[in-house]
């Protein structure tokens, strides 16, 4: 791989100024992808100078990549090519609020914690809680699709999001959709770069819809001996009146990377729930004694109800389980499932039966809108049976028993893990869809990450052509090597 | 719906090819295919004021159909459009360019309810509510509601990414889709998306819901269902001033309140309602407001009385609230046959879309009037208030030399407001032939050069329901002389 030439970077350097263009390579070890160092990193700071460098980069051939708080540069498949670096940190203002509205506009690098900040002045929030909560930004979880907790209540940002202006790899300047909760005016483009990790356009400007908050929040946690009874407390509620805002399911590998076991200690009981209500008191005091009812009838080990500082915790967990569990070992591999609810019982069956085979433990976390978590890490002493299935009989610290074999080895069992999951989810009968979403750089290079080439590949190589001619975009780094 | 027509039929300059016509009926059966002239009339108008008649009109039964259907067309280079119930207010499903119209009544069957995964996997003939009244014993319902919702078709909702009132709490169709068969344009048979909640990959399915027809042709859906609620309340606002009820509705909105549905109409028009459906609406009253609260018992109560507290507050004479399923349908019964009652009166009308930050309804309501006034036509307005969706409908007669040309340029005028408000084209009606040329409105060149490019690549010799969404501009790869036509009547 030939980096640019000094004469390229002098070019780069010309557009935006010495300040803003960084070249050190010490410095720029902050913006490796997968042991890829860029050449240099720039700071726009505003759309049109985003178009500057795209159109740069077009016309002296260079590799980009967009950023911004750099939680989720790690997702993707390791880059064809990486020259520069295109930080958009510094496009980090609200250009448009309108609370009366409940619409907002605002740039890519702004982080989602001091967005919401500003919004809960006015009584209002974005559903977008994804993990990494301290580092991430509204640009990296758009263009990552990252995972909300929220999503139960909802929907996914393309259900949140109204229009949005970016910069193609042509470099052009365009936008798509609006800035009002309805519109169908021209094709949904910005529906196209919700998790394209940046390889079609450079999101400068994002508009939502925000949301009031409620009067009132209660989180409800409740702990199963079994998977069986957690699922059927989950059909419960999912075929109950009952509107959570949350709900997600862990197994007892999750719980406790989460923190959540320890947190909520539960004798014989390693399957937990955490449940998210909000509304008025009378809704939330509904929520809470429905809830209680149906986990008694599921035969639950124990029922909390937690109410303000309190009912943070749980939420933290659930939200930054991933990050946990990357932090926990620098094999950890996350992989990303989309579910059918019918499918869920056996796919946790499978799942476990895999890791199990594999010798990995497996952390499991299981969202009502059929997102699933699996995090595959190196067999800790921790869980007595591994399988998830039964209860946590150890409290030591982790201690991988993966780390006296060889490297190559404890890969190898990784990348047969993953593909056989992959394969189990996406089989006719359970109709899911996965792909591996972290994993070490030198695993990504043995597996795929996206599973199965599907039939409508060929339409997607069409899409990323119209958006970026000359693969200038993150080359290589979305689904199918795109 | 019934509607005088703004211009006379276009005789076909390009019959076509009978060598075309012979394949289609050998191919689909003699019983599937019209071409004789007295036929095609029912294909030539939809519900918008725009007219365009095919040269031959299909009938397939499957997929295989239309793939062949698809692959003759392109042989003779003839366009292919699709249509569905033909109830589009913006001329999504006339054959602009002239052509072939497959028609997908034949297509029409529920394929599969999978009421565990809450999905349903229709074909696009299906009507919007047999969906609803096929699951409903499940306590299912599929949400998307277009006032048209007892004649149109999935496929049309699929395409024009059809709305309702009940989307102001639940969004639109492409919010409940999460799957499609599509066919290209040379026959090629795809799948996105899928029963799942998401796939990896780009988003497939979010570009195609909305896309009109213009970069493939939709087979199959995959819709997702909801769950019924629990409780429901319906109230009926009544105000002496249209300006409280707007300001009804902006307060409404800023408490953070989410009605399933927020619907207005000004007295003018309640009236013209009332002497048809008998709804029950009071005849001597400015504007009301139709709104409902769904979800769990405790919240419907509690939102109906922060509702009514709302209206009073803001000078509603009377808040009713609707004391059962009867009455409740009677409310609805007219809103959604108003179109039907104002057709009544009016030989013609022209409906509008535009969308509006909702804060800024009732300056945009005055705006509307004035407007009115200046060029000297009644407007009525019913429309989806909770989200700012206007419907002002613009009543003129089109035996009047010169009064469509006006009824037009109020109508732009009206929508330039709305977009200077920061605003959109069209909420929920699409684009069509009847507003691409009001594109660069709302969008840049660069944003439409995007656009262009997408439908190039998906559509690229432009036979899918060409000259439709984008405007008409040189070097789009379109075919033939286009027919005279609202969007080509307007000034540039």
């Amino acid at each position: 791989m030939n980096g640019p030439s000094d004469t390229q970077l002098t070019r780069l350097e010309q557009l935006l100024g010495a300040a803003r263009t960084v070249t050190d390579s010490v410095s720029l070890i902050a913006y490796e992808v997968d042991g890829v160092r860029p050449a240099a990193a720039v700071r726009p700071a505003s759309a049109a100078e985003v178009a500057e460098i795209v159109r740069l980069a077009v016309a002296e051939k260079l590799a980009v990549i967009p950023c911004s708080g750099r939680s989720k540069l790690a997702i993707g498949g390791v880059p064809a090519r990486y020259d520069v670096a295109l930080d958009l940190a510094g496009l980090s203002r609200v250009l448009a609020y309108d609370p009366g509205d409940l619409t907002l506009g605002v740039e890519p690098g702004i982080r989602i914690e001091d967005l919401q900040r500003e919004l809960a002045q006015h009584g209002q929030f974005l559903p977008l809680e994804v993990a990494f909560s301290d580092r991430a930004t509204v640009g990296g979880a758009i263009a990552t699709n990252a995972y909300s907790p929220l999503r139960a209540g909802f929907g996914s940002a393309r259900d949140f999001v109204l229009g949005m202006e970016f910069v193609t790899g042509a470099g052009e300047a365009a936008k798509s959709g609006g800035r009002v909760v309805k519109n169908v005016s021209g094709y949904d483009l910005h529906k196209l770069l919700i998790g394209s990790l940046g390889t079609l356009a450079v999101i400068t400007r994002v508009n939502f819809r925000t949301f009031p908050r409620p009067a009132e929040t209660r989180v409800l946690v409740a702990a199963f001996a079994a998977h069986g009874a957690a699922l059927g407390f989950c059909r419960a509620i999912a075929n109950s009146p009952l509107e959570p805002r949350v709900r997600e399911m862990l197994n007892p590998v999750a719980a406790d990377v989460s923190g959540l076991a320890p947190q909520f200690p539960a004798d014989g009981a390693t399957w937990r729930v955490v449940i998210s209500a909000a509304g008025s008191a009378a809704v939330v005091t509904r929520h809470a004694r429905d809830l209680e009812r149906m986990a008694r009838d599921a035969h639950a080990k124990k029922f909390e109800s937690l109410a303000g500082a309190e009912a943070a915790a749980p939420l933290r967990a659930v939200r930054e389980v991933v990050r946990l569990a990357l932090e926990r070992s620098p094999a950890a591999t996350i992989l990303r499932i989309a579910l059918l609810p019918a499918s869920t019982g056996a796919f946790v069956e499978n799942l476990s039966a895999i890791a199990d085979g594999a010798n990995l433990d497996a952390a499991i976390t299981l969202g009502a809108s059929g997102t699933a978590y699996v995090a595959l890490l190196p067999r800790s002493t921790r869980w007595a049976d591994t399988s998830g299935t039964s209860a946590v009989t150890g409290s030591g610290t982790a201690t991988d028993t993966a780390s006296g074999a060889s490297a190559d080895g404890a890969e190898s069992s990784f990348a047969a893990a993953v593909k056989q999951i992959l394969e189990s989810v996406s089989n006719e009968t359970a109709g899911g869809r996965g792909f591996v979403e972290w994993c070490p750089t030198a695993l990504k290079r043995r597996i795929s990450l996206w599973g199965a080439e599907r039939g409508d590949f060929a339409l997607m190589q069409r899409v990323k052509t119209i958006f970026d001619p000359d693969g200038v975009l993150a080359p290589r780094r979305f689904c199918g090597g795109l | 719906m019934a509607q005088g027509r703004a211009f006379g039929p276009r005789e076909s300059k390009n019959a076509l090819d009978p060598k075309l016509i012979r394949g289609l009926k050998k191919l689909l059966g003699h019983d599937a295919v019209l071409s004789a002239r007295e036929d095609l009339l029912l294909y030539e108008y939809d519900g918008s004021v725009e007219i365009a008649r095919p040269e031959c009109v299909v009938f397939p039964r499957s997929t295989r159909d239309v793939v062949e259907i698809v692959r003759l067309a392109r042989q003779f280079k003839t366009p292919v459009v699709g249509r569905g119930a033909g109830t589009g207010l913006s001329g999504g499903a006339l054959p602009r360019a002239g052509g072939i119209v497959a028609v997908f009544s034949r297509m029409n069957r529920i394929l599969e309810i999978d009421a565990e995964n809450r999905r349903a996997v229709v074909q696009p003939g299906v009507v919007n509510l047999d969906v609803t009244r096929a699951v409903e014993h499940l306590g299912l319902y599929f949400a998307p509601d277009p006032s048209s919702q007892k004649s149109c078709t999935i496929g049309g909702n699929v395409s024009e990414n059809a709305g309702g009132p009940h989307t102001l709490a639940y969004g639109v169709t492409t919010n409940h889709v999460t799957g499609l068969e599509i066919v290209m344009p040379d026959g090629r048979v795809v799948r996105v998306g899928g029963k799942t909640s998401e796939t990896p990959g780009y988003d497939l399915t979010g570009l195609m819901v909305g896309s009109e027809g213009t970069l493939a042709i939709v087979t199959e859906i995959t819709l997702r269902l909801s769950r019924a609620p629990e409780a429901v309340k319906t109230l009926l606002g009544v105000f002496d001033a249209v300006d409280d009820a707007t300001r009804s509705v902006v307060e409404i909105t800023r408490r953070g309140i989410t009605p399933a549905a927020c619907e207005m109409l000004d007295g003018w028009t309640l009236r013209t309602v009332e002497d048809f459906v008998h709804a029950g609406f009071p005849r001597d009253c400015a504007a009301v407001l139709l709104l409902e609260v769904e979800g769990l018992a405790e919240a419907v109560e509690e939102y109906a009385a922060e509702i009514s507290d709302v209206c009073r507050a803001n000078g509603a004479r009377e808040v009713r609230v609707a004391r059962d399923a009867h009455e409740r349908d009677l409310l609805w019964k007219g809103r959604k046959n108003a179109f039907g009652a104002i057709g009544r009166l009016s030989p013609s009308y022209y409906v509008l879309d535009g969308v509006i930050p909702r804060t800024r309804l009732p300056e945009t309501l005055r705006r509307v009037e004035e407007i009115g006034r200046k060029y000297d036509f009644r407007i009525g307005n019913i429309f989806h208030a909770g989200d700012g969706n206007l419907h002002p409908l613009i009543l003129f007669d089109p035996r009047h030399p010169g009064e469509f040309a006006r009824c037009v340029a109020a109508g732009r005028e009206i929508i330039q407001h709305c977009i200077d408000m920061g605003g959109a084209l069209t909420g929920e009606h699409g684009v069509g032939m009847e507003k691409n040329e009001l594109m660069p409105l709302m969008f840049s060149p660069e944003d439409l050069a995007v656009m262009t490019r997408v439908r190039a690549a998906w559509n690229p010799d432009g036979l899918l329901n060409p000259q439709k969404v984008l405007p008409l501009g040189k070097g789009c790869g379109e075919l033939r002389v286009l027919p005279q036509t609202v969007g080509s009547a307007l000034p540039a």
